[in-house]
């Protein structure tokens, strides 16, 4: 069998080290990679999907899975281990699908084009890199790896006080990246796993005692949350987003946060079970704080990207409910979500952007009526918050359905929490196109122009991802109940 | 419409349960053992079609109303910007309407429950560059999205209470469907916790209200009136308002309501009914008085879902459909040719438009139950129903006179608004002079018409009285007229017939009567032009309440929670400046910080670990 995780891995890798050298020809290379990349993943993705039969294909265990031997130690073996589940093929369809799509939509970049492209390039390999990882180390260096070109996507193109936010976005981030590795070498350890296996350390490490699986749990938590990232540890996102530019903020929240779900439901809670199920009202309490926080600030905000930033909290704040839940559809509905917000918050940010450098601002109150000028754009806007505020058809609404009704069968008539919420959710959205889209043109300069072909083609991509897997969400569903993780039949 | 008038007639022919095509649109497979989860046997979501007593009636209503809707909008928005989108959102809207009516289970009706609601949302935001349009949109979306919530609390409910109920692997694992072969899937399953189903009825009730705008989530509807006029008529005969009343039928038929929940629908039925009745009395709007009969008749209908006569709601439903459009679409007719929605500028319309005021005059009628006309048969079947409950049900008592006095009500309100328009002489010169639209707009007008004329006759047609026994197994049509029935019909056209009087006594001279100056009478008015308060309320609660809390939390995150944040850092900063300074360099100082890491480490684990481990339980 083809080592098919590390052949994409390795044409990802050329092709961002070629989008770097590649000069002024950096966006076709960045172009050629990630189509070849989508291709490679699209294809996988549907052969497991059981397209076209649309029959649920079970493929047991780490599909893909390949190991080599890294490094030798006379007391620890660290393998080289990848291998993709439904879980991580889904995150790993989304990486690709934003990868191409923030490659077009950034077409015209002007600023240092080989840099961006290629920066773009690596936090989508290092995030590929996360999500096929099944060794500790190699886990933790991918980790790494996307923070580096996440800061200075930040930090070099755009807003005025990029600099500070860089900054803040690193040392949070990079804070909590050590406790996690702590946490995790400490699982390793404690538990007397000889190897930095996944399996070797899932394996070995339910076996400790649930005081200790407590503690390491925390740290892993602590380590996974900030990327979530949960409030209170919050408040470097939306300064990240508002000044990053729009191909940051894109990956920022469609990829970034998305480690952190992943590594929870990977290495956290798969790991260390009895520690998970004794944090289990932390990890509630973080959910419910975040989901109401999250929304009732966006409804304050002017800033449409703090907005936006704002809702990500809370719909990451769902998708850490439903992982918290412990049960089959709980993780089925976390992971549709994570999928679900990738796409739509990474519409929005890119609607965002359009929206920054057609009217020269974001300012929700100081622009308004843009639709009769610019049709095209004001349908984007809507596209994205209608499939945000879980709208069915789209793809937020099968990802929220499961989710809440997870949460009912696990926590009784504490759904009514995230239920009142999406009332919140739907009003800030309605409100900011009656603001921004309707009434008569208030900040609409003369001769501008719509969307242009580049950005409409990145952004239109989306919408049809969203109205794909909104119409058909069982590709997705089928999937990621394939995965070997407890409670799916794949098990 | 053809097609959806053809399965209505097949399924008058012989009445059943049809269901076809279903596809899986979301499946969970059994988890293995050793993993309960709460669908043991997994759990199906599926899309599917479903044709019965209740959906053919509801086919016709839609097709046939969506049909003459759209001949008339050809003639009245041509002169309209943006008519591509026009024709793709009521397209979409009628499309989801039919989703709704065709759908074989609750989540599959949910699902084309908020596609109506999106399209609601377009199309009364039409005008979106009117500040009030974009502001009647966003209401419609924001109320009635509180009744989905509530539903979707209902929905999950009822697949809590019966998911592992019902024959084969149980309800959730073959996909929530209403019926399996002819039956109602849960047809034979002992009911579960009574709590939860009352609990879930009273959810789908508030889904229901707010979706046909039943007290106190009826504020949407009358701003809804920013909407062309064709998008009101559809939306208050067909689509939209028609869908909650369907969902309780649907819900009474196939999952059944709990008697707490019965009285509940039956009280908010009588309410609204009267309530809603009492603000058209002032309102100088045209469209307006008519919105506030649809939230009055809607009323009527919940009230008879509530009260056990499901199909007698919905042949209301049916025949309140064609009066209904007829009304709003000959109101369209008068805006269209005087260019103002207000009756106190209107007046001495009947001369220059005959067929309008004919055709206004006909729906009023119907409206008010004056037989023959459409709205008292299923009206007075409808009252006749509730009142034949009574004698086990006191309880429903209050509603049902309250209901009862609506029928005088009704008659005066719109006969009043007929008066203001078409008796008398013109009262603005400034108007344009009235004159009768083209074919387009009368043909539809000429339709309705005959059908508000003879759709309440067709309960005498056998295939039609069929369709209507055979919905699902409750009560149809009371067959045979006592006395009683007689008497109480007989009260109620003279109720009606009084309000049209004391109508024409008023306003039959065309001239404005001033408002009693008397306090009471003065106070009376301005608390119903106001709505009783409850929409400033809202506004109130929305723009000022939430905002504020939304406010305070923006600030408590920009200063209080990043305010942390930077008081850390800085406080890290000076520590940092301190720590440089204990780098003294003398070997002594450097012994006791080591001695004194030493203790803590001691400490840590001699005391504070074992009390951790001792108190978490250890092992």
């Amino acid at each position: 069998m083809l080592p098919l995780v590390p052949i994409v891995l390795a044409s990802l890798l050329a092709g961002t080290v070629a989008t770097f050298l590649a000069g002024r020809w950096a966006r076709w290379v960045a172009l050629a990679t990630s189509a070849v990349f989508l291709a490679e993943v699209g294809g996988m993705f549907l052969s497991y999907s059981g397209w076209p039969g649309y029959n649920a294909q079970s493929v047991p265990g780490f599909a893909e899975s390949v190991s080599y031997p890294w490094i030798r130690l006379p007391w620890m073996q660290v393998n080289f281990t990848v291998g993709v589940d439904g879980i991580s093929l889904v995150l790993i369809l989304l990486t690709a699908i934003l990868q191409i799509a923030t490659v077009v939509y950034s077409w015209k970049e002007t600023k240092n084009p080989a840099a961006y492209f290629g920066l773009v390039s690596l936090t989508c390999l290092g995030s590929f890199g996360v999500f096929v990882a099944l060794d500790v180390l190699l886990f933790f260096l991918f980790w790494e790896a996307v923070l580096v070109p996440m800061f200075f996507l930040i930090g070099v193109w755009r807003g005025p006080r990029r600099r500070y936010a860089a900054l803040k976005f690193f040392v949070y981030t990079h804070v909590a990246s050590i406790v996690m590795l702590v946490g995790l070498l400490a699982t390793v350890f404690y538990s007397g796993a000889t190897s930095l296996d996944f399996s070797a350390v899932a394996a070995a490490a339910p076996g400790l005692s649930p005081v200790v699986q407590t503690f390491l749990f925390l740290a892993l938590f602590f380590g996974f949350a900030v990327k979530f990232p949960i409030v209170p540890f919050h408040t470097w996102l939306p300064d990240a987003h508002v000044e990053a530019p729009t191909g940051g903020s894109v990956l920022l929240a469609g990829l970034l946060l998305k480690l952190g779900g992943y590594g929870l439901i990977r290495w956290a809670v798969e790991v260390l079970p009895a520690g998970f199920l004794h944090d289990r009202p932390i990890v509630f309490a973080a959910a419910f704080v975040s989901i109401a926080w999250g929304s009732v600030v966006s409804l304050a905000q002017r800033d449409l990207k703090r907005m936006v930033a704002f809702s990500s909290i809370n719909h990451m704040g769902i998708v850490l409910l439903a992982i918290g839940l412990d049960s089959s559809l709980g993780l089925l509905a976390a992971v549709l979500l994570m999928f679900a917000h990738g796409i739509v918050s990474a519409l929005l940010f890119m609607s965002a952007g359009t929206v920054h450098h057609t009217f020269g601002t974001r300012d929700i109150p100081a622009i308004g009526g843009i639709t009769p000028a610019t049709p095209a754009l004001a349908t984007m806007i809507m596209a994205g918050a209608l499939a945000s505020l879980g709208l069915p058809a789209l793809i937020g609404f099968p990802a929220e359905f499961t989710a809440l009704l997870a949460t009912w069968n696990g926590l009784g008539y504490l759904v009514l929490l995230p239920l009142g919420i999406l009332v919140v959710t739907a009003a800030f959205y309605i409100w900011m196109m009656q603001r921004m889209l309707f009434g008569p043109p208030r900040g609409v300069p003369l001769g501008i122009h719509d969307v242009p072909w580049w950005e409409g083609v990145g952004m239109g991509l989306l919408v049809a991802v969203t109205v794909l897997f909104g119409i058909l969400p069982g590709l997705l569903v089928n999937v990621i109940t394939s995965s070997p993780v407890k409670g799916f039949p794949g098990t | 419409m053809a097609v959806g008038v053809l399965i209505a007639l097949g399924e008058s022919l012989s009445p059943g349960t049809y269901t076809d095509v279903r596809f899986t649109w979301l499946h969970l497979p059994a988890p293995p053992p050793g993993h309960p989860g709460a669908f043991p046997n997994g759990f199906s979501l599926v899309m599917g079609t479903l044709v019965d007593p209740l959906s053919a009636l509801m086919l016709v209503v839609v097709t046939v109303v969506g049909f003459l809707v759209m001949l008339y909008s050809i003639e009245y928005m041509r002169k309209e910007r943006g008519l591509p989108r026009y024709y793709a959102e009521l397209s979409l809207f009628l499309a989801a309407m039919n989703g709704l009516v065709l759908a074989d289970n609750l989540l599959e009706f949910f699902l084309f429950w908020e596609l109506v609601g999106l399209c609601s949302y377009f199309l009364i935001g039409f005008h979106y560059e009117r500040p009030a349009a974009a502001s009647a949109a966003k209401e419609a979306f924001l109320v009635t999205r509180v009744g989905d919530v509530m539903f979707l609390l209902g929905i999950f409910l009822y697949f809590a209470v019966y998911g592992a109920k019902g024959p084969g692997l149980g309800w959730a694992a073959s996909g929530f469907l209403f019926v399996q072969g002819n039956h109602a899937f849960l047809a034979g399953v002992p009911a579960g916790n009574p709590t939860l189903l009352t609990v879930a009825g009273i959810m789908i009730l508030g889904g229901a209200a707010g979706k046909s705008a039943q007290f106190p989530l009826d504020v949407w509807l009358p701003d809804a009136m920013e909407g062309p006029t064709t998008v009101s008529a559809l939306i208050h005969a067909a689509t939209m308002v028609a869908a909650g009343v369907y969902l309780l039928a649907v819900t009474s038929v196939f999952l059944g309501f709990t008697a707490f929940d019965s009285l509940l629908i039956v009280a908010l039925g009588g309410i609204t009914t009267f309530f809603a009745a009492t603000m058209a009395v002032v309102q100088p709007d045209i469209k307006r008085v008519i919105a506030y009969s649809t939230i009055s008749q809607l009323g009527y209908m919940v009230l008879a879902v509530g009260a056990g006569f499901t199909m007698v709601g919905l042949y209301h439903l049916f025949t309140h459909a064609f009066f209904k459009a007829l009304l709003f679409l000959a109101a369209g007719a008068v805006i269209h040719a005087v260019g103002t929605q207000d009756l106190f500028r209107m007046g001495g319309l009947r001369k220059r438009m005959p067929l309008t005021a004919a055709a206004f005059a006909i729906g009023g009628l119907a409206l008010a139950g004056i037989p023959p006309f459409a709205g008292f048969w299923s009206k007075d079947d409808l009252l006749a129903g509730v009142y034949s409950t009574l004698g086990s049900h006191p309880a429903y008592w209050p509603f049902f006179l309250l209901a009862f006095a609506t029928v005088f009500l009704t008659g005066y309100y719109i006969f009043r608004a007929w008066f203001l328009a078409f008796s008398g002489e013109p009262r603005d010169p400034s108007l344009h002079a009235g004159h009768e639209g083209p074919w387009e707009m009368t043909v539809p007008l000429v339709i309705l018409s005959a059908l508000a004329v003879v759709a309440g006759l067709f309960v005498y047609l056998p295939g039609f009285q069929a369709l209507l026994l055979h919905g699902g197994g409750v009560a149809g049509i009371p067959p045979v007229y006592g006395t009683t029935q007689l008497l109480l019909s007989a009260v109620g056209v003279s109720l009606a017939g009084g309000g049209i009087l004391v109508a024409w006594a008023l306003w039959g001279s065309g001239r404005i009567v001033p408002t009693p100056s008397a306090a009471p009478a003065a106070g009376m008015r301005r608390v119903l032009l106001a709505r009783y308060g409850i929409k400033s309320a809202y506004d109130w609660l929305g723009a000022t309440g939430v905002y504020t809390v939304a406010r305070a939390a923006d600030f408590f995150d920009r200063f209080v929670i990043d305010g942390a944040v930077h008081g850390f850092e800085r406080a890290f900063g000076d520590l940092s400046e301190r720590m440089r300074r204990i780098q003294t360099g003398l070997v002594s100082d450097y012994a006791s910080y080591v001695v004194g890491g030493l203790l803590v480490v001691a400490a840590l684990l001699l005391v504070v670990a074992p009390y951790l481990v001792g108190r978490f339980g250890g092992g």
